[in-house]
């Protein structure tokens, strides 16, 4: 009798144990099954988001080109189909990692996509979509959070020397994977003239050629009417069978005071000149900066052309009782604002600004932080972006929890 | 000691089970859970290379070396390191039985294998003789609107259109304009017009919201049954009151191509012994008062011809303006930038009659203090409403008229999209297939 109550004591014992054993092996297989689909779904979602995002120019079609904000979230070029990015559209969109500026003069905030320490691309938030409204539009919010970046697909990099007495400017071009051997260069060099300018304002010469890269990707060109103590900018142009990358540099004599162009109204292409120091916080004693401003665009055959601009010169300077001054950009396509800027008769520099931030393929972040997330899909497209390739990579990942091991 | 056996037997069974249920619950790996859409991809990347249609150039060239090394190098440099390819073209042939055939002509790849993950996605790649097909959105298409009335009226003439026939500009005029509409009439007559007026479709077209274009300058075609009072009060500007109203009636744009508009009315039947005092007969000359008594109409005011003129005399320079120029690029028309207005509306009449402007075509010109509008679209909204009643294209450009600059108008104020890149073969094409794999890590 007591060996038959211990029997059925043991017995009860371990196949309680090993049913409670089994039930969690089960249910680990069972739950990794179901993370395993969440993460599918997930992928899923990212892909068909992309998609949306990319084939679609939202509401209304050229939201891209006004300050008003969109009733529904696209990028679509409206004037093309299929993969083709609205410049205009990207450069209305909050920057995700650059940090916002304040200007005082204006009292608001700009988002801030500028890249390197002369290229500026400063958009009022007013003016610009931020995530959580995207969310909406998209019709996610709560549900997932995503990152969008669009990234050039040729990268050119361009750096100076004067070790010859005269500026050596070398252009190396390079894909995602691979150096873009014996790509076509179209280029303009962009030299500053401290004097000559109407009523004393900066003036400019703009010098265009064309080169071809060797078989690793690289060009050496030489000026030899540019020293060191010259102020230019030097943009690049490289295409290869389909391919368009855009690379830029600039040398300037005074780095003191300078113009920083914000956008003000996308719809009017109106672009406020303001003084560094105004933006940089800097302490007075300041000094007015003269300024001649310029805008280029890249024609279709891949050649790079002047466009006047009414009202393009001007003076600035810091301070109450120092207003700011006003250039209005009379186009829709995108193009690089040059502003040449001169402090005295022997410091000056100059500026850029890309109008749609392909011109000079500025990336672009905009959404939420993808790296403290559980699981992030993410998928990507090869886009257009006003003539110039880019790749389009969405991360996504859901917010509606689907923790279920542990 | 007999339960404790049993209990083992149970445990080596769920244990089997367990081990059968893993061995069939294969996980997928970590790259099938979340994978690039290497099929996108592909497509994307071959949109991207023949962007500027190298790649088309290409596929019809295979035996160039120099193409295909930089097609190569384009390729390699936009795809991701971890990303291999093969690109194949292929022709597209027929077999003497109807059956297509596919001609391996041309393989480039980098990888001896594609890995256990590959997608593909094919492109067609049309030769140098295709045609490109530009498709316009219709304007309407979505509200079941979009109609676009041309006055083509053969009983009628037209004047300030020197050179031209009032029916050779709605020709061209119909050629222009009628891609971008969802129905585009001519209306052959006045009786046409007529019926259009009393409410009633010529063709089951949508009155409402619709577009009407007089080509016939600045004289106006009136119907044979509107020739008696009370039309004819005033030299019949009481015809273009009742015009007024009807374009508020139905919300259309009336399009005055050129000259002073609503200045004559023209029917050759009823006025056959009348001229225009310029030896045109078949006309009644209204005067100035036909704007006056149009504008009246559109507002819902009473009838009236009382009030100064409101088109101005003078010869000014008008210029596109940033948006007209805009859309001369996008939709490739290209009238002269600079224009001579000799009868441009003045502003005021935007207060008098509640108007708004719509779109300037031609920027405005300042005379001292008075405004003049060379080219506009106003649009009529009632005072507390912001619904549009009626709309007003009038061109107040000296003869001869360009009716381009009429159709840039309608399409910068409509901007009916143009859908570009979608082209058709009709000659050779052939097919280029690219296929990613990833390689690396699961």
């Amino acid at each position: 009798m007591v060996s038959s109550t211990i029997d059925h004591m043991i017995a009860i014992t371990v196949f309680l144990a090993a049913t409670l054993l089994f039930v969690g092996l089960f249910n680990q297989t069972i739950q990794t099954a179901v993370i395993y689909q969440h993460h599918r779904a997930t992928a899923t979602k990212a892909s068909d988001l992309l998609d949306n995002m990319l084939l679609s120019p939202g509401i209304p079609l050229r939201w891209g080109q006004n300050d008003s904000l969109p009733t529904s979230f696209g990028l679509q070029d409206p004037e093309f189909t299929q993969y083709r990015t609205s410049a205009f559209s990207l450069m209305r969109l909050n920057s995700a990692t650059g940090t916002s500026v304040f200007y005082p003069k204006t009292g608001e905030t700009y988002s801030n996509i500028t890249i390197g320490d002369k290229n500026f691309l400063l958009v009022s938030q007013t003016s610009s979509l931020n995530y959580t409204t995207a969310l909406d539009l998209l019709g996610i919010r709560n549900q997932y959070g995503f990152q969008l970046t669009f990234t050039p697909i040729v990268t050119v990099s361009v750096t100076d020397d004067f070790d010859t007495g005269h500026l050596r400017l070398s252009v190396d071009a390079y894909g995602t994977g691979f150096p873009l051997a014996n790509a076509h260069v179209s280029y303009c060099l962009v030299s500053v003239g401290l004097t000559g300018g109407a009523e004393g304002h900066p003036a400019y010469t703009i010098d265009y050629g064309n080169a071809t890269t060797n078989g690793q990707g690289s060009v050496t060109l030489e000026f030899t009417g540019i020293t060191s103590s010259s102020s230019y900018s030097f943009i690049a142009y490289v295409h290869l069978g389909g391919l368009v990358g855009v690379g830029y540099c600039e040398h300037v004599s005074s780095e003191a005071e300078y113009v920083i162009p914000l956008v003000g109204s996308v719809s009017n292409g109106t672009i406020l000149i303001a003084h560094s120091f105004d933006i940089e916080s800097s302490d007075p004693p300041s000094s007015e900066v003269k300024y001649n401003a310029s805008l280029v665009y890249l024609a279709e055959d891949f050649t790079l052309r002047e466009m006047p601009l009414e009202n393009s010169y001007g003076h600035v300077n810091s301070g109450d009782g120092s207003p700011y001054e006003v250039v209005n950009i009379p186009t829709d396509n995108p193009g690089i604002l040059i502003i040449t800027y001169k402090k005295s008769a022997v410091e000056g520099g100059l500026v850029m600004m890309p109008w749609g931030v392909s011109s000079l393929a500025f990336p672009v972040v905009f959404g939420g932080d993808p790296s403290s997330q559980e699981w992030v899909a993410t998928d990507m497209r090869q886009v257009i972006v006003g003539g110039v390739t880019y790749q389009a990579t969405l991360a996504l990942w859901s917010l509606e929890g689907y923790q279920v091991v542990g | 000691m007999m339960r404790t056996i049993e209990v083992l037997i149970v445990i080596i069974i769920i244990t089997g089970a367990f081990i059968g249920a893993s061995f069939f619950a294969v996980l997928p790996w970590p790259r099938q859970v979340s994978p690039v859409n290497l099929r996108r991809l592909s497509f994307t990347t071959l949109q991207v290379l023949d962007s500027d249609y190298d790649l088309s150039i290409a596929a019809f060239d295979i035996e160039n070396d120099t193409l295909w090394s930089e097609l190569q190098i384009a390729l390699s440099a936009s795809l991701p390191p971890n990303v291999v390819y093969n690109l194949t073209v292929f022709e597209v042939g027929s077999s003497t039985g109807g059956a297509e055939l596919y001609n391996n002509l041309i393989t480039i790849s980098n990888t001896d294998s594609l890995g256990s993950t590959s997608d593909a996605s094919s492109y067609l790649a049309a030769s140098s003789n295709v045609t490109f097909n530009v498709v316009p959105e219709k304007i309407g298409e979505e509200s079941g609107e979009g109609t676009l009335y041309i006055l083509n009226c053969s009983d009628a003439n037209g004047w300030w259109i020197t050179g031209y026939t009032a029916q050779s500009l709605a020709e061209d005029l119909y050629q222009l304009l009628s891609p971008y509409f969802v129905d585009a009439i001519m209306v052959q007559n006045t009786a046409e017009l007529g019926t259009i007026l009393g409410g009633t479709p010529l063709h089951g077209e949508t009155l409402e919201n619709a577009v009407i274009i007089n080509t016939f300058g600045e004289a106006v075609p009136i119907p044979t049954a509107y020739c008696t009072w009370p039309y004819s009060e005033n030299s019949y500007a009481h015809y273009s009151y009742f015009l007024g109203q009807k374009v508020n009636e139905y919300n259309w744009t009336w399009a005055s191509i050129v000259g002073y508009p609503f200045y004559y009315v023209s029917n050759k039947a009823a006025f056959s012994g009348t001229q225009n005092s310029w030896g045109i007969y078949g006309m009644q000359c209204t005067g100035g008062s036909g704007a006056i008594a149009f504008l009246r109409g559109l507002d819902n005011q009473a009838y009236s011809t009382s009030g100064s003129a409101v088109t101005d005399s003078a010869d000014r320079q008008a210029a596109l303006t940033q948006v007209a120029i805009e859309a001369c690029n996008y939709y490739g028309i290209y009238p002269s930038v600079y224009q001579t207005s000799t009868r441009a509306l003045s502003d005021s009449i935007r207060a008098t009659y509640h108007l708004t402007v719509g779109l300037h075509i031609f920027n405005p010109v300042l005379d001292g203090y008075n405004v003049y509008n060379p080219g506009t679209i106003y649009n009529h909204v009632f005072d507390g409403s912001s619904t549009i009643t009626g709309s007003l294209l009038a061109l107040g450009l000296t003869r001869t008229p360009d009716i381009r600059l009429t159709g840039i108008g309608l399409l910068s104020y409509y901007q009916p999209r143009l859908y570009r890149s979608e082209y058709t073969s009709y000659g050779t094409s052939r097919l280029v297939v690219l296929q990613l794999g990833l390689v690396g890590a699961v």
